[in-house]
């Protein structure tokens, strides 16, 4: 048990992560509220691109440009580029989604007037 | 030229989606016949590739010459090309059927919804092409937005049943992508064949572990499997008519296909380890959505419903075949896979011509309508055939391999279940046929009404085509066997 936290503690970014993610689900599952559900999805999505990110964190790295000058550069001086190119596509697709999804939620408020869960599904009888 | 193909494929509905809010500005009725031409192309393009596939072997194309794994990989085996053209054909029928079924005119929002359209299609092909784990991801995003959208184009009620499709499956590929991430921490590496590379010496990695059930949840809410599948019937009766069949049919199946590539081409299944665990967490939900999602079938009035959960016990179907780690049992799974998206497809598009011409979208109101539409009743005849699994059609024969798989695996629970499921299937089919035939046998007036010859040439072609997959089985699961070949399980 001790050496488990202990391996956490060496890990906040994971610690982060998991309650980052943990909250999301909680208030998308709880709320009733369509905007707020919204905003917990995207606290979900936040939640992973955070950890892609900081899988990619290496420290008293730089930038992955190489510079003239330096001889021979090693692995050790550059961060990885990758996690960050990933992220960048999954902030986009991020963005389509959140368009997409207040797009819906506008239609829904134009149309029953309310944007609560409940007094939607009882307006659809 | 020919190995092209693939790309070429994929770009023909992107490059027209892209253009067609310029093409129809001015004149939003260029949109349809714009959309059918272009897919069209897509099923030609898709059907050399599969010979040229069949013929030469499976091509590896990659995008701008940068090779794998450093560049972007389009993994054209037959696998892919067989279900490529099953894609573009099925999607051709639909928008034939959306012809002659004369729902409420579009009008202006003719561009968006026909700009949605071939977003899916291409989406669908670029996720059962993409050779790495980050560029199905994108893929599926862009199959699941379009998907959100189409089912929405109601209004009304449809909103509130999209807006929950988009808060699940929004999840589902969060998930999806956090399970990429691990994997990418643990091995460096997103490329299909790079990975199944350098996994085996990590199998007993909790990281990898974590990553794969990650993924598995991701895809589970988006394939709905059955304790995640909540989304899918109010979806799928909420949607418009015309769009259904193609969601029905392509969207969730894709997922299956995801899943098993992931199964058996990144992880070798016959690798030691905790690998065995997941395929028996595949095979258990497996049965358990095959017989529960019949027996809610079961329980349903109203037919597009019914046809829904039918849609989920088959996902469980393929499953309990892709989770007997043979290759009877994949092939049979694969194979069935594209039988099922065939029928999913005819379903919902009798579904939709039996709403908009004789008001039936109940079972009751079905035994209250005068049906004596012949090509309605052989095209029920040919899919209920092929629901429930009889000869000649391929769902009969997709069953029997994928019983032969978890007979050769030796699980009997798994071939109990495939068994009880057709029963029930039965059940629910018998149900529907009989309301069918005896409807309306107290009013005597004949409908006069010609079908329009879209919507014949669709049920005529869909009914060929569970037919025809029924008896060339042989020669498609050849072509399917020889994708898993390499893979020597």
């Amino acid at each position: 048990m001790l050496e488990l936290i202990e391996a956490a503690l060496r890990r906040p970014n994971l610690i982060a992560f998991v309650l980052l993610l943990l909250w999301g689900l909680y208030i998308t599952i709880t709320h009733h509220n369509y905007v707020k559900k919204l905003v917990g999805l995207y606290i979900v999505q936040t939640s992973v691109i955070f950890f892609l990110v900081t899988t990619g964190a290496k420290e008293g790295a730089t930038v992955p440009v190489i510079m003239s000058g330096i001889e021979a550069p090693g692995a050790d001086d550059y961060v990885n580029p990758l996690p960050q190119v990933l992220t960048l596509t999954a902030i986009v697709v991020q963005i389509a989604t959140l368009g997409v999804s207040l797009g819906l939620v506008s239609r829904i408020y134009r149309r029953f007037g309310s944007l609560d869960e409940d007094e939607v599904l009882e307006k659809l009888g | 030229m020919t190995e092209h193909l693939p790309a070429l494929v994929f770009l023909t509905p992107l490059a027209t989606a892209i253009s067609m809010p310029v093409a129809g500005h001015r004149r939003p009725a260029v949109c349809r016949p714009i959309a059918l031409i272009a897919i069209c192309c897509m099923t030609v393009l898709s059907v050399a590739s599969l010979w040229s596939v069949s013929v030469h072997g499976e091509v590896r194309y990659s995008f701008s010459g940068w090779l794998p794994p450093i560049g972007i990989e389009w993994l054209a085996d037959s696998l892919a090309a067989t279900m490529v053209t099953a894609v573009s054909g099925l999607g051709v029928l639909c928008l034939l059927f959306a012809d002659g079924l004369g729902e409420r005119p579009l009008g202006g929002r003719a561009v968006p919804y026909y700009t949605m359209v071939l977003l899916l299609v291409a989406g669908l092909s670029g996720a059962i092409y993409a050779g790495d784990l980050f560029n199905i991801f994108v893929f599926l995003e862009v199959v699941s937005l379009s998907a959100y959208a189409l089912v929405a184009v109601p209004g009304g009620r449809a909103l509130v049943s999209a807006f929950r499709y988009l808060l699940m499956g929004a999840l589902g590929t969060a998930f999806y992508l956090l399970g990429v991430g691990y994997f990418y921490a643990a091995t460096g590496a997103l490329n299909i064949a790079d990975l199944s590379q350098r996994l085996p010496g990590l199998l007993d990695s909790k990281a990898v572990m974590g990553g794969l059930i990650f993924m598995f949840i991701g895809l589970a809410i988006k394939m709905a499997l059955m304790p995640l599948h909540g989304w899918l019937p109010d979806a799928y009766s909420d949607a418009p008519a015309a769009t259904v069949p193609l969601l029905a049919g392509l969207v969730t199946k894709i997922s299956l296909l995801v899943w098993a590539r992931i199964l058996y081409w990144v992880m070798a299944p016959s690798a030691e380890g905790g690998t065995l665990t997941i395929f028996a967490l595949v095979t258990t939900f497996g049965i358990l959505a095959s017989v529960a999602g019949a027996c809610l079938a079961l329980r349903q009035r109203e037919l597009k419903r019914m046809f829904a959960y039918g849609g989920i016990s088959h996902v469980g179907l393929v499953l309990i075949g892709v989770g007997q780690a043979n290759e009877t049992g994949l092939a049979g799974a694969m194979y069935y896979l594209l039988n099922d998206a065939v029928m999913q497809c005819s379903l919902f598009v009798l579904a939709g011509f039996l709403a908009l011409r004789y008001g039936a979208s109940t079972l009751d109101e079905l035994a209250r309508a005068h049906v004596r539409n012949p090509w309605a009743i052989v095209t029920f005849v040919a899919v209920g055939l092929g629901m429930v699994g009889l000869p000649p059609t391929g769902g009969f024969f997709g069953k029997l391999r994928i019983l032969l798989g978890t007979l050769e695996a030796d699980n009997n629970i798994a071939a109990a279940a495939v068994v009880l499921t057709t029963l029930i299937t039965l059940g629910y089919f018998a149900q529907v046929f009989e309301k069918l035939v005896r409807s309306g046998s107290e009013s005597a007036s004949a409908d006069q009404t010609e079908t329009p010859w879209p919507l014949r040439a669709t049920m005529a072609a869909l009914v060929a085509a569970i037919v025809g997959l029924g008896i060339w089985n042989d020669q498609i699961v050849a072509l399917l066997v020889d994708a898993t070949a390499p893979l020597g399980i």
